[in-house]
């Protein structure tokens, strides 16, 4: 079957799905979805579709994740009328109500509705594009993500999927790599390395065989761009995989991705099925003679296997440790022939790309930084969730405005950025653009786009020595300055926190971060300090406080603070006695409480809950501070 | 071969295209320092010791995997390269015990005790068997890297003691993957790897497997690669470095391997493979098993006859002479000799000679891995079956009793007891494996040569020179010679030996499970673990009775404490006495302080420190095991007065035996002072007991991890010239306590040491603990433990004390498994030397 059939089918199924009057239901079921309990949600569906006998009527469908996961479950109903309305937080008992009310009665929930998707407009409901989380982004990669059925390669196809490949076919290898050089595209792992120019070292390395690898470890944490597309909208990657693949001239493509992310293996599968079936994978591609094939090889959760050497050695079958370049893998990758990796949003990139051009990709973004970034929101923030905006947006518009600010009136204090090898970036650099340089110029990177928000209540030390925990541990063991260094950032850190800190240590932790980023192998040694430079960078007089006063000034570090209930503000309801996992808080009924300090454990978890702030957190009257 | 030029530190260097810029460097006389570079192995880059400086490359790149390059200009010298290499290896050195490093006593210590000391985990170089060929010590030669002042992060991993063959301390182990690569490079699939992540990454087998079931060929390569003392060959690692060493070739199998004899004051430590690669590989065999058969505790060294009955050792001469007039008498078809093909060319050439032109009879040839079935001339073996053959000189274990029966004469030329041995009229002891001189030849029938040798055991010869005197003495004529050499240009067309089915090499379960007739499991105990058969062994006696121990724990590295019950032991103790103890009823005894005592409870408490066969015995008991016997309290109580102030030293095992006498020094009413001394913070213990004790606790480290960088004889020292102590007292090693000696002679303060010797009854009978002090001759047992130290003979007691060090370390068990039993013991078990040497115990 030629490309404009295939299309023509795509385009009836397409039709079909989306044709307005039909009614249907999509709920949200990608990993976060489930989480929030989309599963239990969707089964409530079929029992009440079925209860009102409109199984064969209204299409239940799961997409992918739209991005918005403070409200999750999202569920879009679209009634007879065509009118489509995405709902939020939709529990399963809110569904009967949903299904009588909207899909039998053409009344949207209005309580429940999150945004008009398509349609009248609905009192005080806003449309999709206008609520404030929404209006600044830019979908290229998430382009289908929450919007096709990810298991449907007619939806994909119908949306303009695999035009991109069928353009880069009908063209020589080198324009290809050309268009990508002129799209401005860059690495979006993390290092930033335009993509072109990473194609045509591997097209130009001499070989008989050469391989493309889709990178999919994505492993810092709080960062699940990555599993969002291939769930979403798997093809995206795919495509642009083959279109990587025929560019550099490899016929075997790898998509290294971590064992846990098994629903995106799962949707892989299904799409390199589906691919096979229609003749867009395999020999003679669209009958362009272009053959090539596609493996998935399931990573065992080091994060050091997202280190592009690394990463091979695990495909190889050897333990993932990195080996130092040159050479670099597009001159000897895996199983020692030229070998290209990239990343998942960099792939889903270049088949848009490929579909819509170099000219328009490169119209979003910067001069340096063209095209979009998707970061995932998280930490002490109002609309966590996963993100798409132009590269260059100010990250105050990211926090403040698409993320909606820091929850509970509280402070913003910082932002970390990628991950554990990024850095922090404090309020006063709020105002600066989001792309490669900057975020370099403050310290820190882009990284693959986790960005964790941090407020008042946020210890900046605390924070060094979690992400050093991470990296401590997920060191790889094999080079000295990594795998000992950061065990001693840690200890000092781990000591600073506990009131151990000594004033020579600030002085120390800065010497040994250097050796550790001059002296390391990799990427994840030279940056593992990245966290504890930046932090003392802007924040050394709160590692002052903890050292020379044994102070956290955010109340964070146990072995410092000591709560303590306010009895003017304690209305004595009761709810700290019921969260406290120690049983450290005792009082009569309405009536004010107070905290047994000797058995309190610091947790935390009453302050959280108190509905009064009457937890009060202050400095330990005598730290205890044992040698 | 394509050529390029490069710059190094400003010198025109000329390489061939494709080597590194380490390697251009070496070529060109420039040392860049490293350790997981290895000239043997491919490119790794871990250790980041050989940082170098490039122009136009970001950063600082490693020289030893970056390629070479036309123009490339380097520089391996700059002020900001010395500082990175500093602090790389200051963190390498944070993570592998380093105290003795950093010590200030060190060239002190070194002198006085030259070799290292024995130990269950090495905690520092003194008491690592690779001190003298360490790496990591050799780069810190010249540099003393303390810039970052970091804490020792001492892992913890326990002493892997399973392992057939090797002793794995993973705690000194830097990651610099050789162990693993080598492995790689010879075997393909590596048996090793880097496991585990972070601070929890070590080198081992995948799951956590044994070696035995990981597809270890146990060919020893890592062990020998290894740059620190991590991988050890159990039975070699305490001898050690070799001084000399030889090209020589295996006798064990047909295969006939190429090796290094390694020697070490006359005595083969181990044998090596010639070079880090494939073709050069041994198996665990020719690897590991030479010296243990050599050094077997069963060898035959006396020339013996049977006079009325009985087997009695004579002169080699009267020997020979008895044993050629007793086989005048079968000349003719009743004599055959039976004689490994596990034999050098020289020797089975004169058996045979012997055998066909002196005797007029046959001669018998065995395959090396064979017995008596395996005898290829079937009618030799029926006419020995049924009594045709008389008279035989057998070199092996090869005859079972029936066919003894019916012989008249059996003469055996062999190495070990066998049951020929029992029945025989003559044995004449024969010289073996790395004993002789000569050639052999391989299944692959080419001829190697042995090279050199070392003498034999007592009065055993070479089986040439055995064969050669009886020949003489029977008048055989031609058969004058003095070397093993004399005779290799008469051999022409000898066969070469009979190939084993698959190699051993490749397979562990083709390894010979005989070496001349004899179980080879019987001499190298580790074969049993991978699954050779060895004799029947009676079964350890379990004891039913004795001491049964109700606590037990390692307190710090290589340090334990026991709680043991003993009730009268409890009831009568008073500080400063000790007691004996036996862990079985065959075992050693050794002496070990009293640590605490509860006469109510019955109980009493000891401090071990593992050093050798017995204190490795009482570290592998557990909790509900039971001591055979406890002896004590001995010695004499230290007398405890109001004197004023009283200054306690201990280091090691010292700390705890201090305790009691720090109790007994408060409860009679002094101002008592204890310092603590150890290595590294992470070898301190009972801080916090005698805090809780004394006026005033003053900790030392020697590598300043906590308290003072100092030792017991600083602290000393200022106090008696502060005038601050009336009177001093040292426990610990010999070499602290010399030193505190030392440091306060001249203070007039008094000191008490509480002296080790070697000690066996504990009761002033046997004399081993003999001493000196101000000229006196002593028994530290009835008349100490506590002298003046000031009067002590330091280097009498040294020397008393490393007098029987060989057969200590020999006296170390050879299985992985503490099973007690194993021939090693031996030598030892019974008696007279061994007590008490292993443990620093007064």
């Amino acid at each position: 079957m030629d490309f404009e059939a295939l299309k023509t089918d795509a385009q009836n199924a397409w039709d079909e799905f989306s044709r307005p009057g039909r009614p249907r239901v999509l709920i949200g079921a990608a990993t976060c979805g489930r989480a929030a309990g989309a599963l239990d949600v969707l089964e409530a569906f079929r029992t009440q579709l079925a209860e009102h006998g409109l199984e064969g009527e209204v299409a239940l469908t799961e997409i992918g994740c739209i991005g918005l996961c403070y409200a999750e479950p999202l569920v879009e109903i679209a009634g007879p009328d065509g009118r489509r309305v995405l709902y939020q937080s939709v529990k399963p008992a809110n569904v009967k109500m949903l299904v009588e009310s909207h899909l039998i009665k053409c009344e949207p929930v209005t309580k429940k509705a999150l945004a008009v998707m398509e349609g009248d407009a609905l009192d005080g409901v806003p449309r999709f594009n206008e609520l404030p989380v929404v209006a600044h982004q830019v979908r290229i990669v998430m382009r289908n993500c929450g919007v096709v059925d990810p298991t449907n390669i007619d939806h994909y196809l119908a949306r303009g999927g695999y035009g991109g490949l069928s353009r880069a076919l009908s063209m020589k290898p080198e324009d290809v790599i050309e268009e990508m050089i002129a799209s401005g595209l860059r690495g979006r792992g993390g290092a930033g390395f335009p993509t072109g120019r990473k194609w045509s070292f591997a097209r130009r390395a001499e070989g008989d065989e050469k391989y493309v690898i889709c990178n999919a470890d994505e492993g810092d944490p709080g960062a699940f761009m990555d599993r969002s597309v291939l769930e979403g909208d798997p093809h995206a990657m795919l495509e642009g995989l083959m279109i990587a693949g025929y560019a550099i001239g490899a016929k075997t493509g790898y998509v290294y991705i971590r064992a846990e992310y098994p629903l995106a293996i799962e949707r892989l599968k299904i799409a390199l099925a589906r691919l096979k079936e229609r003749g867009l994978l395999g020999s003679n591609i669209l009958g362009t003679g272009f053959d090539f094939e596609i493996f998935i090889k399931k990573g065992a959760g080091a994060f050091v296997c997202g280190e592009e050497t690394a990463l091979i050695a695990s495909i190889e079958g050897k333990r993932g440790m990195p080996r130092p370049r040159p050479p670099f893998p597009a001159q000897s990758g895996l199983f020692g022939k030229p070998t290209n990796i990239n990343n998942v949003e960099t792939l889903a990139s270049v088949s848009a790309i490929m579909e819509k051009g170099a000219d328009w990709y490169a119209k979003f973004g910067t001069e340096k930084s063209k095209g979009t970034k998707t970061f995932a929101l998280a930490g002490k923030i109002n609309h966590t969730g996963l993100i798409e905006v132009p590269m260059g947006i100010p990250l105050r518009t990211i926090i403040e405005e698409i993320g909606g600010g820091v929850p509970d009136g509280k402070a913003f204090k910082a932002v970390q950025t990628g991950g554990p090898s990024g850095g922090c970036i404090p309020a006063q650099h709020l105002d600066i653009p989001v792309d490669y340089e900057h975020l370099a110029e403050v310290g820190s990177i882009m990284g693959s786009g986790g960005m964790v928000v941090m407020d008042e209540e946020s210890c900046m030390v605390d924070v060094a020595r979690y992400f050093l925990s991470f990296t401590e541990s997920e060191s790889c063991g094999k080079c000295t300055p990594c795998r000992m260094g950061t065990q001693h950032l840690l200890q000092m850190l781990t000591d600073i926190t506990e009131g151990r800190g000594r004033p020579e240590d600030i002085e120390k932790l800065k010497r040994v971060s250097e050796a550790v980023a001059q002296g390391s192998l990799c990427g994840l040694g030279q940056t593992s300090p990245n966290p504890v430079i930046t932090t003392l960078r802007y924040f050394e007089d709160e590692y002052r406080a903890h050292i020379e006063r044994h102070e956290c000034p955010a109340g964070v570090c146990r072995e410092l603070i000591e709560f303590e209930i306010d009895p003017e503000k304690c209305t004595g309801c009761g709810v700290c006695v019921v969260y406290c996992p120690v049983n450290a808080i005792t009082g009569d009924k309405k009536q004010p409480h107070v905290i047994d300090t000797a058995a309190c454990i610091e947790c935390g978890s009453c302050r959280s809950v108190c509905r009064y702030e009457a937890v009060l957190v202050h400095g330990r009257s005598e730290p205890a501070l044992a040698e | 071969m394509d050529m390029i030029t490069l710059t190094i530190d400003g010198n025109q260097v000329t390489t061939e295209a494709g080597r590194t810029v380490l390697q251009a460097a070496r070529s060109a006389g420039i040392d860049i320092p490293t350790i997981c570079a290895h000239e043997d192995l491919p490119d790794y880059g871990a250790c980041r010791m050989c940082v170098v400086e490039i122009d136009g490359v970001r950063g600082y790149p490693t020289s030893c995997t970056t390629p070479a390059a036309e123009g490339m200009v380097v520089r391996t010298q700059s002020p900001a390269l010395t500082r990175l290499r500093n602090d790389v290896l200051e963190l390498m050195l944070s993570g592998h015990p380093n105290s003795c490093l950093v010590c200030d006593d060190r060239e002190a210590c070194e002198a006085f005790r030259p070799g290292v000391t024995k130990a269950g985990r090495s905690t520092r170089c003194g008491f690592c068997s690779n001190r003298d060929g360490c790496m990591v010590r050799d780069l810190t030669h010249g540099c003393q890297p303390q810039e970052l002042d970091l804490p020792t992060l001492y892992c913890g991993f326990m002493l892997e003691r399973d392992d057939p063959f090797m002793v794995r301390d993973l705690n000194m182990c830097i990651l610099c993957g050789r162990c693993w690569r080598i492995c790689e490079k010879i075997h393909g699939q590596p048996a090793l790897s880097i496991t585990n992540r972070g601070r929890w990454a070590k080198i081992g087998a995948a799951f956590g497997k044994s070696f035995v079931d990981s597809g270890c060929t146990f060919c020893g390569a890592c062990i020998d690669i290894c740059p620190t003392g991590t991988l050890t060959d159990r039975y070699a690692r305490w001898y050690g470095h070799s001084d000399v060493g030889w090209r020589t070739a295996c006798q064990i199998c047909p295969e006939g391997c190429e090796m290094q004899a390694m020697v070490k004051d006359n005595r083969l430590t181990n044998t090596q493979m010639t070079a880090f690669d494939r073709e050069a590989r041994l198996c665990a065999v020719g690897r590991f098993a030479y010296p243990q058969i050599m050094y077997s505790t069963r060898r035959l060294r006396h020339a013996m006859t049977r006079e009325n009955g009985e087997l009695i050792p004579a002169d080699w001469e009267e020997a020979v002479q008895s044993v050629a007039g007793r086989l005048q008498d079968y000349k003719g078809g009743r004599f055959v000799a039976i004689v490994s093909e596990a034999n050098t060319r020289e020797n089975l050439f004169l058996y045979e000679r012997f055998a066909v032109d002196v005797m007029g009879g046959r001669l018998g040839r065995v395959p090396a891995d064979g017995g008596f079935e395996d005898i290829a001339d079937e009618a030799l073996k029926s006419d020995l079956q049924s009594g045709a053959i008389k008279a035989v000189l057998v070199a092996g274990d090869y005859l079972d009793e029936d066919v003894l029966e019916k012989l008249e004469c059996v003469v055996v030329a062999d190495c070990l007891p066998s049951a020929a041995t029992t029945k025989a009229d003559a044995i004449l002891p024969a010289a073996i494996l790395a004993e002789v001189e000569g050639t052999i030849r391989t299944a692959d029938d080419e001829i190697r040569d042995l090279g050199k040798s070392i003498p034999a055991p007592g009065a055993a010869q070479p089986e040439w020179a055995i064969v050669r005197d009886l020949a003489i003495a029977m008048g055989g004529e031609g058969f004058e010679c003095e070397a093993a050499g004399n005779i290799t240009p008469a051999i022409t067309d000898d066969p070469a030996p009979a190939p084993l089915g698959r190699s051993p090499r490749d397979v562990l379960k083709a390894i010979p499970a005989r070496f001349r007739g004899h179980l080879m499991a019987d001499s190298v105990p580790a074969l049993e673990q991978i699954g050779l058969p060895a004799s029947p062994k009676p079964p350890a006696p379990k004891l039913t009775t004795g001491f049964p121990i109700l606590e037990k724990g390692e307190v710090v590295p290589n340090f334990y404490t026991l709680t043991v019950k003993a009730p009268a032991v409890a009831r009568h103790a008073k500080p400063g006495q000790f007691i004996i103890v036996m862990v079985t009823e065959t075992s050693e005894r050794v002496p070990f302080t009293l640590v605490d005592w509860d006469a109510e409870a019955g109980t009493i408490k000891l401090v071990i420190e593992e050093v050798g066969r017995s204190s490795g015995e009482i570290a592998t008991l557990q909790a509900g095991d039971m001591l055979a016997h406890v002896t004590g309290p001995l010695g004499l109580p230290l007398t405890i007065e109001k004197v004023g102030t009283v200054a306690l030293g201990g280091g090691c095992y010292g700390i705890g035996a201090m305790y009691p006498l720090a109790r007994a020094y408060k409860e009679a009413g002094n101002r008592v002072i204890a310092v603590v001394e150890a290595c590294s913070s992470y070898t301190l213990y009972m801080e916090n007991e005698m805090r809780d004790l004394c006026d005033e606790v003053i900790t030392v480290t020697k590598d300043g991890s906590r308290g003072r960088k100092a030792g017991v004889q600083d602290v000393f020292a200022d106090l008696a010239r502060a005038g601050a102590a009336d009177q001093l007292i040292a426990i610990g090693c010999t070499f602290m306590m010399k030193m505190v000696c030392d440091a306060t002679r001249e203070l007039g303060v008094p000191l008490q040491v509480a002296l080790n010797p070697i000690m066996v009854d504990g009761t002033g009978m046997c004399g081993a603990c003999r001493i000196s002090v101000g000229g006196e001759t002593k028994f530290a047992c009835v008349d100490g433990p506590f002298f003046d130290g000031h009067q002590v003979d330091w280097d009498e007691l040294a020397s008393r004390r490393s007098a029987y060090k060989r057969e200590e370390i020999e006296a170390i068990p050879q299985t992985g498994q503490h099973a007690g039993n194993g021939e090693a013991t031996a030598g030892l078990t019974s008696l007279t030397v061994g007590g008490g040497v292993c443990a620093e115990v007064p």
